[in-house]
């Protein structure tokens, strides 16, 4: 290492605060763009099956609708 | 704006690729379906390649190189600096080459590659302006200059949030691309002129440390890490286009059978 020890390399002589906030900062940027879409990617594939289990749901419903119709009017 | 793509495709049909030949590949890149499996498996090794290469090239810089003789440890900021930079104009490219091979060859994934790209260039343009801007606080004794290359790259960030607005400008998405394609390639002229900025108006900006035509300015062991940390960003340059492409991908064709099924087999594990 360039540093004799760790403080040396968190101080870096004084330009430590500049060097280790771009760091942080490049890195929290960094991380939201790889993690962000990783969340979304998840919320899309949900949302896709949401729709699918509605739309079985109200085929569903249809069904049982025509089929007790006639019954009603049978009575 | 279909006069201009027409004007394209008909400057470029002499290079357009003939559907039988050996050009398959290039339709087969187009299709979403193929790309959204295909880039599911190439995921893990790029990530996990640009992951590697990025750790390597920080340690290495910001631990190992040698400090500079008149700007002392502040300089380390250049191995983040200097290829968020460059990763924010080849990104730049990259957007800008996707809307022409869209407005050329229609071609559905490379609209979805540009809308992808705009997110990631304005993030990556934003850490190049704010490492600089921490950067000149040691070196230049302020924050913010109106040099002629913070300027410029602070245009090319209003690009980026030009591109990624007129997304959300149209209600059809066809028209959304296509302007966002020729704002896309009318902003290219930034690209040269953020590369001669520290030439042309030569204030405080240093100019270039790394130029395809000469040897690099700077010692090989300042050099080296700078490289891999280069490297390491194209590398996950392509892992975010990736990823956000295929979420794209996702919501253009969400309507699909393979996109329902894949959802339903997702949704039972």
């Amino acid at each position: 290492m360039y540093f004799e020890n760790i403080a040396a390399l968190i101080n870096m002589s004084g330009h430590g605060v500049y060097v280790w906030s771009s760091v942080a900062v490049t890195l929290a940027a960094m991380l939201w763009l790889v993690i962000a879409p990783l969340f979304k990617q998840r919320e899309l594939l949900q949302e896709v099956s949401r729709d699918i289990q509605r739309q079985q749901d109200r085929e569903l419903a249809a069904k049982t609708a025509a089929l007790s119709e006639p019954n009603e009017e049978s009575n | 704006m279909s006069w201009l793509s027409r004007f394209f495709s008909k400057l470029f049909s002499k290079w357009l690729p003939k559907e039988s030949s050996n050009w398959q590949w290039f339709y087969r890149l187009g299709s979403p379906r193929w790309f959204y499996q295909r880039s599911g498996q190439w995921l893990p090794w790029v990530s996990l390649a640009a992951l590697l290469v990025l750790a390597t090239g920080l340690v290495w810089g910001l631990a190992f190189a040698p400090e500079d003789a008149r700007q002392g440890n502040s300089f380390r900021i250049i191995y983040i600096h200097v290829p968020a930079a460059f990763l924010a104009q080849s990104g730049y490219f990259i957007m800008a080459i996707a809307g022409a091979i869209g407005l050329i060859w229609k071609m559905k994934i490379s609209y979805m590659v540009m809308k992808a790209a705009a997110p990631i260039g304005a993030a990556l343009t934003f850490i190049a302006l704010f490492t600089g801007a921490v950067w000149g606080k040691p070196t230049w004794g302020a924050y913010w200059v109106w040099d002629a290359r913070i300027t410029s790259m602070l245009i090319l960030l209003f690009l980026y949030a030009g591109v990624m607005a007129l997304q959300y400008a149209y209600h059809s998405v066809d028209a959304a691309s296509k302007a966002s394609a020729i704002l896309a390639l009318v902003g290219t002229v930034n690209i040269p002129i953020i590369n001669k900025s520290v030439d042309w108006w030569y204030t405080l900006h240093q100019p270039a440390t790394i130029k395809l035509t000469s040897a690099p300015s700077m010692h090989m062991d300042m050099f080296m890490p700078l490289l891999v940390m280069i490297v390491g960003f194209y590398l996950f340059y392509a892992v975010a286009l990736i990823l956000h492409t295929r979420n794209e991908i996702l919501r253009r064709e969400r309507k699909t059978s393979w996109v329902r099924e894949l959802a339903t087999a997702k949704a039972g594990s």
